[in-house]
């Protein structure tokens, strides 16, 4: 087979997806179909990823290490993770949201789509390797987000969320296009490894112009990251979309978002300039301390979700930073790698939980602490399964969340980052706080006797991410191994 | 020398309508304003040597979508009213400016057109030249365009149904009160 077909196999396989689910949802309305076909194709691109993740990794040494498909595609083992990473959450987010769906009536099937389409756009962000494919992916994700994000027929705060994160998220994308711009006016290419050739050389670079233009870049997704003093909208904008757009939000585009900006910095080596690191030094701080405070006094399971993933968008900066140095740069791409693992299965899992608990409220999703209270008692596995999430958010040992914290401060360590990580420290002990106090009130014995029921589908695939969180927390070494193989492959 | 002088005069124009874009409370004068900016900003992708990026920009934005503004911006003033407050926006200093701004921008092309293939940038770009560029390296790009309008599609199609129900009981109640 042809080499650059078989590296856009998995772009080739969404993209058919799509477009046959669209006919067929044009031919044939039914959500059980729609849910079925979407969740069936989404699992063939993972197993293609996988399989192609293992092949390449095989044959690192070999010719396949050329991986870049046009100026635009690079699919190499990084790039692979990530869209493995991407299509894996969609893959839960589409499972979980099916019995949500069938719940609020008619004309539901567009979701799929949609989420399908941002599931392409978070694909290719993690395989772009050039400016242009960039825009395209950024987009992409973005137009998906609004139409998911106001997707709810019933209920005015899904369109007020809509319009918020479509203006703040335009005017960012704005900002993006002026920093791109300074940059090809510094480099005159839009391709990573091109620019990464001029900066080695240093041939006569203009400065001021790669300060501004990285500075704008790293700005404008700053505020599609939500970092602080960037996350105004993050906690408004979770609060009204419906539940399993909310895991995509909190997932897929952030991850995909920071894959490519990782990338970009580790290619064309941004880290020389003393005022970037500056910068992201003082957005790591500020998410941390600020996501972890406000998260504190919130009474609304969602807010408290968002602000502690603006605290936790802090902590994968510390090893965003610590790729600095040249010597542990391969540790630094492992440590966020491991992190986003770990933060991508507890966030699909704990807003896995809204979204059961809001399957039969119709106009609203269920995400005041007090709905939550005595859930023990009503449903203990329930339960359990948001215990089990709140604890790996918290970093506690045997969890996910556990190693990927472990390997975030090895990495600060590695790179003698101390003030950053006491911030880190501080952090999670005020984060222990407010998982705590959710977990105290589940286990409150109150007079609310409404019965919650658990479909099956969500209920599974919950039980599914739960275990998958267990496991990586208690045996993480064969995932550690090829993570690790991919960050050497990477320096 | 000439043409850094006709990209000035170009580029001050695209600020200045940009700006009274902006800060214009009529609806219908911003329009005018910025479709002057974006003739203006024509005018310099032609000077620098873009003879293509130009045309389209006056094509798709100047045109199309500029087009479906002012459709808009009409049909929400129907009725005589609307005639009155057309006749309040026709007054001479209203278009004016914008006139002249546009005769500026004609005396320009005329320029232009009239000095041949005297470009600020050596280079020139053909549509040619474009074409092949989209469909040989970039076609993955053009291929996730495509989606990327599908997605845009599919959720302007999701949110207009929305309203479908509820917009035809009140228009058939109009209708009886008639």
């Amino acid at each position: 087979m042809n080499l650059d077909v078989y590296l856009l196999l998995p772009l080739i396989s969404l993209s058919t997806v799509i477009l046959t689910l669209m006919m067929l949802i044009a031919f044939c309305r039914n959500l059980s179909l729609t849910c079925a076909f979407s969740s069936i194709g989404l699992m063939v691109t993972l197993l293609l990823i996988c399989a192609m993740a293992i092949d390449i990794q095989a044959a690192q040494t070999a010719s396949l290490v050329d991986a870049l498909v046009t100026p635009l595609i690079i699919v190499d083992a990084y790039a692979l993770f990530f869209s493995g990473l991407m299509v894996f959450s969609s893959l839960c987010i589409c499972l979980l949201s099916f019995n949500y769906h069938r719940a609020r009536g008619e004309h539901q099937d567009e979701f799929y789509l949609l989420l399908l389409l941002a599931t392409l756009g978070g694909v290719v962000l993690s395989q772009a390797a050039h400016f242009a494919m960039f825009i395209l992916g950024l987009e992409l994700l973005g137009v998906s987000i609004y139409a998911m994000i106001s997707y709810p027929r019933a209920g005015r705060f899904s369109l007020e969320a809509a319009l918020k994160y479509l203006i703040l998220s335009g005017v960012s994308s704005a900002i993006i296009l002026f920093g791109i711009a300074l940059l090809y006016a510094a480099f005159g290419t839009l391709s990573f490894a091109e620019m990464a050739v001029l900066q080695r050389e240093n041939s006569e670079l203009d400065a001021l112009y790669i300060l501004a233009g990285s500075a704008m870049l790293l700005s404008g997704l700053a505020f599609k990251l939500s970092l602080a003093p960037f996350h105004m909208w993050t906690p408004d904008v979770y609060e009204g979309a419906p539940a399993p757009v909310t895991t995509l939000l909190a997932t897929v585009s952030k991850g995909a978002i920071f894959a490519v900006l990782f990338r970009f910095f580790l290619s064309v080596d941004n880290y020389q300039y003393e005022t970037i690191l500056d910068g992201l030094f003082l957005l790591a701080v500020a998410s941390i301390i600020f996501g972890n405070l406000l998260a504190l006094t919130q009474s609304s399971i969602k807010r408290m979700l968002a602000y502690s993933s603006i605290a936790h968008l802090g902590y994968l900066l510390v090893a965003f930073i610590a790729a600095d140095s040249v010597g542990g740069r391969a540790l630094a791409i492992e440590a966020s790698a491991i992190f986003l693992l770990a933060y991508f299965l507890t966030t699909i899992g704990a807003f896995g939980v809204v979204t059961v608990m809001s399957t039969e409220a119709s106009d609203h999703d269920v995400d005041r602490l007090d709905e939550y209270e005595g859930l023990f008692w009503r449903r203990p596995m329930l339960a359990t399964v948001f215990s089990v999430m709140l604890l790996s958010l918290a970093g506690i040992p045997l969890t996910a969340g556990f190693i990927g914290k472990f390997y975030i401060v090895v990495s600060g360590v590695d790179a003698e980052l101390w003030s950053l990580l006491v911030i880190v420290v501080i952090g999670s002990g005020i984060g222990i706080f407010y998982y705590l106090r959710t977990i105290f009130a589940m286990t409150k014995r109150t007079m609310v006797t409404s019965v919650v029921h658990v479909p099956q589908t969500a209920g599974w695939t919950l039980a599914a991410v739960t275990l998958l969180l267990l496991v990586f927390g208690i045996y993480p070494t064969p995932v550690i191994e090829w993570v690790s193989r991919m960050a050497q492959a990477m320096t | 020398m000439l043409e850094i002088g006709l990209f000035y005069v170009a580029a001050t124009i695209s600020l200045i309508s940009t700006v009274l874009a902006v800060t214009r409370y009529n609806a219908a004068h911003a329009l005018i304003y910025l479709i002057i900016s974006l003739l203006a900003s024509a005018i310099i992708f032609y000077v620098v040597g873009a003879p293509f990026a130009a045309v389209l920009e006056v094509l798709i934005y100047a045109g199309a979508i500029m087009v479906l503004f002012v459709f808009v911006i009409m049909m929400l003033n129907l009725g005589s009213a609307g005639d009155d407050l057309e006749h309040h926006w026709l007054q001479p200093s209203m278009w004016i400016v914008p006139s002249l701004f546009c005769f500026v921008l004609l005396i320009e092309i005329i320029i232009v057109l009239s000095t041949g293939d005297n470009m600020l940038a050596g280079t020139v770009v053909t549509p040619k030249q474009v074409g092949i560029k989209l469909f040989g390296p970039y076609v993955i790009a053009v291929e996730i365009a495509s989606m990327l309008l599908l997605a845009g599609l599919i959720g302007a199609y999701h949110l207009g149904r929305r309203y479908l129900s509820d917009v035809r009981e009140p228009s058939a109640e109009n209708e009886t009160n008639d």
